[in-house]
């Protein structure tokens, strides 16, 4: 199966990132469709798409947009969470350089449809070339009306979009830190349902919030141009449309390849110039938070959301990282486990203390001081931060251990009992860490 | 909570009906099942909350056919508001297992050095491993290291190895103190608790993180090392540091004070304490006490017996025939100042005696209520919560009385009560954060002295802009004396609008006001106190003014009557004696014979320290009944040392005329003797016997002979006192209109 081009269709197209070019592509047209409609037909329209969250977790988009209250007693929000920080993800950092009006006007069409009068792009700091890019395009829509007082000459609708970047934490990805980070706070989860209301009930500044992801915004506009309907003819029954995949690691051709949901996951691998360097050995499909995939597994693995869940793992946010047969496993995990040791922003005690034991412990296993109690220890651990910690932060971190050790158990087996790895001259050491013990406090 | 609606839940298969949204943690306590937990607290917030992971339970719903849902992971009781048909199972596999995860996290990079820290023996951390933790650990790594005692700031220092990161500290400095002083830096497991740029811990209740923290992270400077919590004695006691009467705990081993602790009373200082007290109560042990009796002497004071310094007094007391004159009192329980001015008034026949320092001496006999409503509150401190806008003038609150300003900070908090301060211009330094400008909504500052100027501004603005009621009109007219808010803003110095502003956030209703020294130590404080009696009275708040007195006892010095006009209970004496500034104008004259120093360093105490001084120098005889061997005490012709509130029983009365006990915790000295016993034994020396074998022998008879404590006996003071209520409690002051005059509230 080739690509199924919707949102990727001009991103080479020059000068697809200003406003003329990507007017004569037919842009902004889903935002006139959606202004000349009534407010619930757009929702509705969204509906029949039945576009799911781009973000990792699927849920149906236009549940958040309905469940935002129809009155405008309190100021409504929209936010695009551009926060991308899953390794292996980098989707939207290409929508925003190179397609930044799609997510503008999909914001635009969300601020529409939720009454929203304020709407943030939360930018994750790394992405410097991207917010440049939106912030271009932001002007430019300001000076062509798309944004700001009447927009498209209708007097209830006006709205600003701001421009907001990250300071550098994997955590605010998650909906909920993202939003106190917005809010000037520390960037920690917060309450969730039914702990506290839902963000499009309660969210920022205690006010109505919808959050999506830049890829969910960039498919609304085509929604609006083609029809909801359309659009769910693309991909499968549960899930519609298309999906980037960004394919990294041991492929001859890394990058964003757009399919459409349901396409085999062997004919990504195709896509991207198949594997290079050796046999195939696992794929993680789904950004590293997602379990591990062996490649005896991947036959039968299609792109959407249900086949990824029947076959253990998860379609997430779509950074799909392939690795051949010379690929130590336990180190791989060692570098998933110092990400979310570095990541876990120490709020609750299981993600703040296990993330950095399970590091403890692999750091010791791959430094050849591996006993056998080990490998039943890092499943423990993973089982008290999995689902017991504030946010999903604590489960990433456990689900790409604890699928490693089911499937390669005896990758581990081989560190523990030879003290090295089992791929031989082929294991890379890991780079050294700075010294865990060199904490010193800040006025000793 | 009672208008709330009940929803119907089960815990553990217990239905119970619970207030909707309440934590499931407590409603789980109101049928004994104990979900152990770190960092929930109910006066912190819960949004910071839910961190320590360790109040898991699973959670479901009952559906519409009866079937319950189980939620996939479990949730924390403590931020998991009660709703209809929520199911609770806290004892099952999943949970024991995630408590037991959970104690083994925070253990892996606890220093485990139980013996030698302060909170072993009554630690959280200890007791819920002890009940729920793993047996052994499984953590073969380095544990974490920092250096053992960082020092946050004069009083708290930090065991960064000891903390379980569950912000009760950060969120105490944040929600509760309003200083914000505390917070986190860095992230994942380097996390730590700390200032700012590490600057010092700068707050007036950082004592209170040392109680709140569940480890030993947290540690008191005074207390480290010290001792351990099973050594130690408890007692129950008041604080006596200012007179907003917080209930406290005296932790004590061997005759000395160790520790200071806050009781819990909703209607005084909640579970708080200011570090003022919980730091300054050390003076008990002080090496300046008084211990024994002295007398001048050739050669300057010498130790004497009591039978000898006692006998010297009674017959200087004789031989000054009713001249005597008594000064002081404000820091003595009500037992002693009873007896004090029953010996004074009975014994000695003598009317001088005042319990004032100055500056202001009015006379009190004309209108004793009058008198009383501006040098009192006349509000509750709980009140304050229930108040719609609250006036602080002329005071820095939380320098003046810390716990009223809690109140405050709370009302504001969490009933949304407007709060404005105005003080004085060039008024003390109020530098650091944790003020009530922060959360103030209007603070402004008027020039010195124009009080009256400002209220009557406000007032004239309410008018103008017709913020009150059509029934206030007249009274306004009358109350605005021709002032506008323009006229006003020019003799306060502050912009028109500001007064304008101050109107529309005091106006309609459901007003209080506090005013504190900056005001009524000034010459002019009944006229400005006055015109604030009008705008209370305009906005239907009458009585809701708080002047609360310093002293810890100088509400009851007032009410039993240490004041040369009045008796007990405000009653009119036949005949007045002298103020303490004419009592020492006449003693700088050399013409009072004896005179009294009650529990006062009258030199470092009253307004004018010359005319103190000539005092000291010209009267003949001076009687130093007290507790420090302090500056006035080197003067004086005779030492009596008294005992403090910690070693002996009594009750003090609080700002908001509480009436609050305390009881004995542990002796200083055999030699020292309480006012009472002193004040008796003079009385019998003098002829007049009063039999008094106990503290409670005096409050029984206080009850009995002293209108307005009529309900103040020993029995009903119990743990956290009665509040005496002035006739003017029954009139329309908001929130405390519910009581019935004449009544005391327990």
């Amino acid at each position: 199966m080739a690509e199924r081009l919707l949102l990727l269709e001009h991103r080479n197209v020059d000068g697809i990132d200003q406003i003329d070019t990507y007017e004569m592509r037919g842009g902004y047209e889903g935002l006139r469709r959606a202004v000349g409609m009534d407010r619930q037909a757009v929702i509705d329209e969204v509906k029949a798409s039945g576009l799911r969250g781009r973000g990792g977790a699927g849920f149906p988009a236009w549940i958040k947009w309905n469940s935002i209250p129809k009155d405008r007693s309190r100021p409504h929000y929209v936010i695009c969470n551009a926060d991308e920080g899953e390794p292996g993800t980098f989707k939207d950092r290409e929508l925003m350089v190179r397609l930044p009006h799609m997510v503008v006007e999909g914001i635009a069409i969300a601020a529409y449809a939720t009454q929203a009068e304020r709407a943030y792009i939360y930018i994750r700091g790394e992405f410097v070339e991207a917010a440049l890019s939106i912030r271009r395009a932001v002007d430019e829509a300001y000076e062509r009306g798309y944004i700001g007082r009447a927009v498209l000459g209708r007097a209830d609708f006006c709205f600003d979009l701001f421009v907001h970047m990250g300071a550098g934490s994997y955590e605010c990805g998650e909906e909920s830190a993202l939003m106190s980070s917005l809010m000037g706070e520390r960037g920690q989860p917060r309450l969730k349902f039914p702990h506290a209301p839902l963000p499009v009930i309660e969210g920022l500044w205690g006010a109505p919030t919808l959050i999506n992801n830049v890829e969910t915004y960039a498919c609304v506009p085509h929604i609006l141009r083609n029809g909801g309907a359309w659009y769910a003819t693309m991909g499968t029954k549960g899930s519609t449309g298309t999906k980037i995949m960004s394919v990294s690691g041991h492929v001859a051709r890394p990058g964003n390849y757009e399919v459409e949901m349901g396409t085999p996951l062997l004919d990504l691998l195709d896509l991207a110039g198949g594997v290079t360097g050796g046999a195939l050995k696992a794929v993680i499909p789904g950004g590293s938070s997602v379990p591990i995939l062996p490649a005896d597994r991947c036959a039968g693995v299609n792109l959407d959301f249900e086949s990824c869940q029947a076959a253990g793992t998860m379609l997430g946010s779509g950074g799909c990282m392939v690795f051949h047969d010379r690929t130590d496993i336990v180190a791989l995990m060692r570098r998933t486990a110092q990400f979310y040791a570095h990541e876990s922003c120490g709020k609750c005690a299981p993600c703040r203390e296990g993330t950095r034991w399970i590091l403890q412990v692999l750091d010791r296993i791959t430094a050849g001081g591996g006993r056998n109690s080990d490998i039943d220890l890092l499943s423990s651990i993973c089982d008290q931060i999995d689902g017991r910690s504030y946010c999903a932060l604590g489960d990433a971190a456990a689900w790409p251990i604890r699928a490693s050790i089911k499937h390669y158990r005896h990758e581990y087996e081989h560190w523990i009992a030879h003290g090295r790895s089992p791929v031989g001259d082929a294991f890379v050491p890991p780079v050294p860490r700075r010294n865990p013990r060199a904490h010193t406090l800040s006025r000793a | 909570m009672s208008q709330a609606s009940m929803v119907n839940i089960r815990i553990n298969g217990t239905p119970l009906q619970v207030p909707m949204g309440e934590k499931v943690i407590e409603s789980a306590r109101r049928i004994g099942v104990d979900i152990p937990f770190f960092c929930y607290h109910p006066r912190l917030s819960a949004e910071a909350g839910a961190n320590c992971r360790m109040c898991l339970v699973e959670a479901g719903f009952v559906g519409a056919d009866g079937s319950v849902r189980m939620m996939p992971k479990p949730q924390t009781s403590c931020s998991l508001p009660a709703s209809e048909g929520l199911v609770i199972e806290t004892e099952t596999p999943l949970v024991v297992e995630a408590r037991r995860g959970v104690l083994e996290l925070l253990l892996i990079n606890h220093p485990l050095d139980c013996p030698i820290c302060d909170r072993g023996g009554e630690c959280p951390l200890q007791n819920n491993t002890l009940h729920y933790g793993p047996r052994t650990s499984r953590f073969v790594e380095e544990k974490r290291h920092f250096p053992k005692a960082h020092p946050l700031s004069e009083h708290v220092v930090f065991d960064r190895e000891r903390c379980i990161h569950c912000a009760r500290c950060t969120r105490f400095t944040s929600d509760i103190s309003g200083d914000s002083q505390l917070g986190f830096l860095k992230r994942g497991a380097d996390m730590e608790v700390n200032t700012f740029g590490a600057s010092a811990y700068e707050s007036r209740f950082s004592g209170n993180v040392i109680e709140l923290c569940p480890v030993g992270a947290l540690l008191s400077r005074d207390y480290r090392f010290r001792g351990r919590p099973w050594d130690l004695l408890t007692q129950e006691s008041i604080c006596t540091r200012c007179s907003n009467g917080c209930n406290i705990k005296i932790d004590h081993r061997a005759g000395r004070l160790v520790r200071v602790s806050a009781r819990l009373n909703e209607a005084v200082n909640e579970e708080w304490t200011c570090d003022r007290g919980k730091f300054g109560m050390g003076y008990v042990n002080a090496g300046n006490r008084a211990l024994r009796p002295l007398l001048r002497g050739e050669e300057g004071l010498r130790e004497a017996r009591w039978e000898e310094a006692m006998e010297e007094v009674a017959r200087r007391l004789r031989e000054a025939d009713g001249a005597a004159a008594g000064v002081g009192g404000a820091s003595l329980p009500n037992e002693d100042l009873y007896v004090w001015q029953r010996l004074w008034r009975e014994a000695v026949g003598s009317r001088h005696l005042d319990h004032r320092m100055g500056p202001r001496f009015e006379p009190v006999a004309e209108d004793p209520i009058a008198w009383l409503a501006h040098h009192s509150m006349g509000m509750s401190i709980a009140d304050l919560e229930r108040a719609r806008a609250i006036l602080v003038i002329g005071s820095d609150l939380v320098d003046e009385q810390p716990i009223v300003f809690l109140r405050v900070r709370k009302a504001w908090r969490t009933c949304g009560t407007r709060v404005v301060e105005l003080r004085p211009a060039a008024s003390g330094s109020d530098a650091g954060s944790g003020h009530v400008r922060d959360f103030a909504a209007l603070s402004a500052r008027y020039r010195p002295g124009s009080e009256a100027a400002l209220v009557r501004g406000i007032l004239a603005a309410m008018g103008e802009e017709a913020l009150l009621g059509s029934s206030a009109s007249d009274a306004l007219r009358t109350a605005m004396q021709g002032w506008t808010p323009e006229r006003a803003a020019e003799e306060c110095d502050l912009a028109g609008e500001t007064i304008r502003a101050a109107a529309r956030l005091l106006a309609p209703d459901g007003l209080a006001v506090i005013a504190g020294r900056e005001l009524t130590h000034q010459a002019h404080a009944p006229q400005a106190l006055a015109v604030l009696d009008d705008l209370l009275a305009i906005t239907a708040s009458a009585g809701n003014l708080a002047v609360p007195v310093g002293e810890v006892n100088a509400q009851g010095a007032m009410d039993l009557g240490i004041l040369p006009d009045i008796g007990p209970a405000y009653t009119k004496l036949d005949r007045s004696g002298n103020s303490a500034q004419r009592i020492l104008e006449a003693a700088g004259r050399g013409e009072v014979p004896v005179l009294w120093l009650m529990g006062v360093d009258l030199l470092n105490a009253f307004h004018d320290r010359a005319l103190a001084d000539r005092a000291l120098r010209r009267c003949p005889f001076v009687v130093y009944a007290g507790h420090f061997l302090d500056e006035t005490a080197a003067r004086a012709h005779v030492v009596l040392p008294l005992q403090t509130s910690v070693e002996r029983d009594g009750s003090f009365t609080s700002c908001e005329r509480r009436v609050q006990r305390f009881q004995r915790a542990f002796q200083v000295s055999p030699e020292v003797r309480p006012g009472w016993l002193v004040c008796g034994d003079l009385a019998a020396r003098l002829g007049v016997p009063m039999r008094y074998a106990t503290a409670r022998d005096i409050q029984t008879e206080i009850a009995r002979t002293v209108p307005i404590y009529a309900e103040c006996t020993p029995a009903a003071l119990g743990d956290h006192g009665v509040r005496w209520a002035l006739p003017s409690d029954s009139g329309p002051a908001a929130g405390a209109s519910e009581r019935p005059a004449g009544r005391a509230e327990a």
